[in-house]
């Protein structure tokens, strides 16, 4: 092993858990007295997992794509819209044919300066339109006829990571994406009160009196191992994200807060690689204008204070935001100013290392639907998770997606 | 009869059992007890909802009238989620426990979800009514039920445009397992089932206009076969009873399989199919009872909650707070992640749900607080200790622990851990059990509730 690899594992090792890195390491005591050196260390690739961070986020309920980025350009748009359709003159134009809706304005500022990638017609083969089912092949990165019991970030921890904190969802549970054969990630909307409910002293008192034949390979031993995983996981988590603030003031609603705390640990040099949180409403079967619009709002604005928190702290080059919606929707709207369940829709991706900022690829045919007057993808989505996996996370993504899918240049 | 065997036998084939049906069981022998659980579930009771709400609406407005179809899904999700509790508190008042337990197991491997109230109370109580009969009738009968139709996309299979989703779930998850067909004879088998529909009140319709008459080639036979016809050559074969033995052992006996015990049980059902011989069969076997079966099982979300509310009584004051419950432990009823259904075992468990457990007893028992109070220590009293707080802010609930009390009132502290807790606890655990101040049988009850050995049955 070289000298490099030795000291990059090593303040690995630290910044995972000081304490039972001194138990362990031989080096400890040297390294001890140079924690200026090892600091240095903090922030560059450390590990096997690398130090790349994925910041996945789920417009739930299905976002219409559509009335995101608008084809204002095709009369189709206007004829199978005729109440919903939105106005030319509402629109910030981008390209000849598509504009951000206008509450996208921070959205447009990142396309501007390089930070966005929009990639049109995301999605599967034999598309399934139930919210449930579709969600599920997102997150277990299946076939549309294949049930799969572990999401892609789990076999993701199956695969490279070691404790549940690698992958963190916002949230009070756990998503079926960061559910793994042998690990699983962790939720937590809430570091301390997390941290709270694994110090209870009653708990303590148990796990102090556990015996080696607790952690045993059979069910019982597998309870034990997990609650102390989870045990020392809370703290870590706390820990880490009690010694940072935001650089940032942020929107006051749910979803900004799941980033402030997604950048407030990002921020910390957790040892986190990917982050998962969820924005819901999108399901507009009815009085839908009204409804997206304030959404993409409350999106926009926090992706805004999001990004450039991240920037004054020097941790948006290594940080990619994956934007995705289970499914978009009719391109013709129905009888209540709403639209049904669609098909393929539009993606995003951000970020400061992108290879091709702006539109991906062009929007496929309005005219040339699908049997359901539905868009017809031609992006498979396993092909933009293989390619964070690949060429972002750096890990063998055919490992983890059971399949090789053609890579993207995006980044 | 055993304590030990009993507590095992009940827990596996219900949701635990009180000390005083303890009591009167350890007087009988094997063959009785056993005999005396089939008995309380020889006739079924159907599981049943109010929903004179929903009356009003017609086939012709639900059908036409988007904005009455609206309304219609809105009310029937709201009765879905009472019906959810009403089924949750079956679990918990029900003398008809193995048909109850079976009637769980079932409606994880016919894994069906729908939003229509009629359609999701008719298949649920097809499951209750057939969970203890003959296979065969049972699958053919589910094949026929409108929300699965709907489910599977069966509905949509028409001569003109088949449809195999139904085909193919039904071998590779219902009877057979992956690997036991071919692509062709789902092909074929699902040309079988064309035509099959149902009408507005959800009774099976057979579209003769859609179904093909034609002959279909199935494992090497041809004919003009229907589906009741694949479904009886499905079960010709001996793999399709391995499969479902295959399952009933694991969900049953132990998660880690034994081959030769599925094979045993395998040769019992092949001949008649008939599921209340085969459990019979499995609960009479000696190798049932054995120690390494006993206690190794991780508790479905379902089986922690019920049982937990069957040793002490809690009256949920809100629909919410049920469904909050089972969602963030991971296990809806009537609402499974997908057609392959709840995995069971160790996927129950990750870092959340596994902390929410531990805490859940007394979250919901004694306003989140477990007594730590060693020995010697100044004991308040109960109610003193508790009144605090009297705001449970997590879920509103009563609880009875009068009927604990009662229910409880001649055991040990020694023989409430050992009602409460299947597997052995350590002599670590044991130890420190034993500096906690044993004062009142209901601190006692609650600190075992959150011990990680509660989590096993």
């Amino acid at each position: 092993m070289c000298a490099t690899h030795v000291i990059t594992r090593i303040s690995n090792v630290l910044i995972m858990d000081r304490r039972h890195f001194f138990k362990q390491s031989t080096l400890a005591s040297s390294l001890f007295f140079v924690p200026n050196f090892v600091k240095a260390f903090e922030n560059l690739a450390t590990t096997g997992l690398g130090y790349k961070r994925l910041v996945i986020i789920q417009l739930a309920g299905g976002n219409d794509g559509l009335n995101t980025i608008i084809p204002f350009n095709h009369d189709v748009y206007y004829r199978n819209r005729p109440t919903i359709g939105i106005k030319k003159n509402e629109i910030i134009k981008v390209t000849d044919d598509l504009g951000f809706h206008s509450n996208l304005q921070p959205l447009k500022k990142l396309y501007d300066q390089g930070h966005l990638t929009i990639i049109n017609n995301v999605g599967y083969p034999n598309p399934n339109r139930s919210h449930f089912r579709s969600t599920d092949i997102w997150q277990t990165a299946s076939n549309s006829d294949q049930y799969l019991q572990t999401g892609w970030i789990g076999r993701y921890l199956d695969a490279y990571g070691n404790k549940p904190y690698n992958a963190i969802e916002i949230d009070d549970s756990l998503s079926l994406a960061l559910k793994g054969q042998n690990i699983n990630g962790i939720a937590t909307k809430n570091p301390q009160t997390l941290f709270r409910t694994s110090q209870d002293p009653y708990f303590k008192n148990v796990l102090q009196h556990y015996q080696d034949e607790h952690l045993s390979e059979h069910n019982l031993g597998y309870l034990y191992k997990t609650i102390i995983a989870a045990e020392s996981s809370a703290k870590y988590i706390f820990e880490k994200h009690k010694t940072t603030s935001n650089k940032q003031e942020y929107p006051n609603n749910e979803f900004a807060n799941q980033l402030k705390t997604t950048s407030r640990l990002i921020n910390s040099g957790i040892e986190t690689k990917v982050f998962y949180s969820s924005l819901g409403g999108f399901d507009t079967h009815a009085g839908q204008p009204n409804k997206q619009s304030r959404l993409l709002k409350i999106y926009a604005e926090g992706i805004e204070a999001f990004v450039s928190d991240l920037k004054q702290q020097g941790t948006f080059d290594d940080t990619l935001i994956l934007t995705f919606s289970e499914f978009g929707r009719r391109v013709k709207q129905n009888a209540a100013n709403g639209t049904d369940h669609g098909a393929a829709s539009n993606l995003f991706i951000i970020g400061n290392q992108l290879k091709k900022p702006g539109f991906y690829n062009e929007l496929a045919s309005l005219s040339n639907l699908d049997d359901n007057g539905d868009l017809k993808y031609s992006v498979d989505f396993r092909s933009i998770y293989a390619t964070v996996l690949g060429k972002w996370l750096a890990v063998e993504d055919k490992t983890i997606l059971n399949k090789n899918f053609p890579k993207l240049d995006f980044i | 009869m055993k304590q030990q065997d009993i507590q095992h036998l009940y827990w596996r084939a219900g949701f635990g059992v009180t000390p005083n049906q303890l009591k009167t069981l350890s007087n009988m022998d094997k063959h009785q007890v056993v005999n005396e659980l089939f008995q309380n579930s020889s006739s079924p009771s159907r599981l049943e909802i109010d929903t004179s709400e929903l009356d009003h609406f017609t086939m012709k407005s639900v059908l036409k009238d988007k904005s009455k179809r609206r309304e219609f899904i809105n009310k029937s999700t709201e009765k879905l989620k009472v019906f959810n509790t009403i089924w949750v508190n079956r679990l918990v008042t029900t003398d008809e426990l193995l048909r109850e337990k079976m009637t769980l197991f079932w409606a994880n491997h016919f894994v069906c979800r729908d939003n229509n109230i009629f359609h999701v109370k008719q298949y649920n109580n097809i499951i209750r009514n057939n969970a203890l009969g003959n296979f065969g009738d049972f699958v053919k009968a589910i094949s026929k039920e409108a929300a699965m139709l709907k489910y599977l996309n069966n509905k949509q299979n028409r001569k003109q445009k088949p449809n195999e989703n139904f085909a193919r779930e039904l071998m590779e998850l219902f009877t057979l397992g992956e690997g036991h067909y071919s692509e062709e004879d789902i092909k074929e088998s699902a040309r079988a089932f064309t035509g099959y529909s149902h009408n507005y009140e959800g009774e099976f319709a057979f579209r003769k206009l859609q179904h093909d008459y034609d002959f279909k080639t199935f494992f090497g036979h041809t004919g003009r076969y229907d589906g009741d016809d694949i479904i009886d050559m499905i079960l010709d074969q001996k793999q399709c009873a391995r499969f479902v033995c295959r399952k009933i052992y694991n969900y049953f006996v132990n998660d880690t399989i034994n081959e030769e015990r599925v094979e045993e049980l395998a040769n019992v059902f092949y001949k008649d199919y008939d599921i209340e011989n085969l459990m019979r069969h499995v609960f009479m076997s000696d190798w049932f009872y054995e120690e390494k079966n006993k206690g190794t099982k991780i508790k479905s979300p379902i089986e922690f909650l019920v049982g937990m509310t069957r040793t002490v009584p809690v009256e949920f004051k809100k629909t919410k707070d049920v469904l909050k419950i089972q969602k963030l432990l991971g296990q809806i009823l009537l609402n499974p992640p997908n057609v392959a259904g709840w995995k069971g075992g160790k996927s129950w468990i990750d870092s959340n749900t596994i902390m929410l457990r531990l805490k859940l007893p007394s979250i919901i028992l004694s306003n989140a607080k477990i007594s730590i109070k060693e020995k010697g220590d100044f004991e308040d009293n109960f109610e003193k200790y508790y009144s605090k707080k009297k705001i449970n802010k997590f879920v509103s609930a009563k609880i009875d622990w009068e009927t604990f009390d009662k229910e409880f009132s001649n055991s040990s502290f020694e023989d409430l851990n050992h009602q409460l807790i299947i597997p052995e606890l350590s002599d670590g655990t044991e130890t420190y059990l034993k500096t906690l101040s044993q004062n009142s049988k209901r601190n006692f009850c609650v600190q075992l509730m959150s011990l990680p050995e509660y989590q096993m049955c």
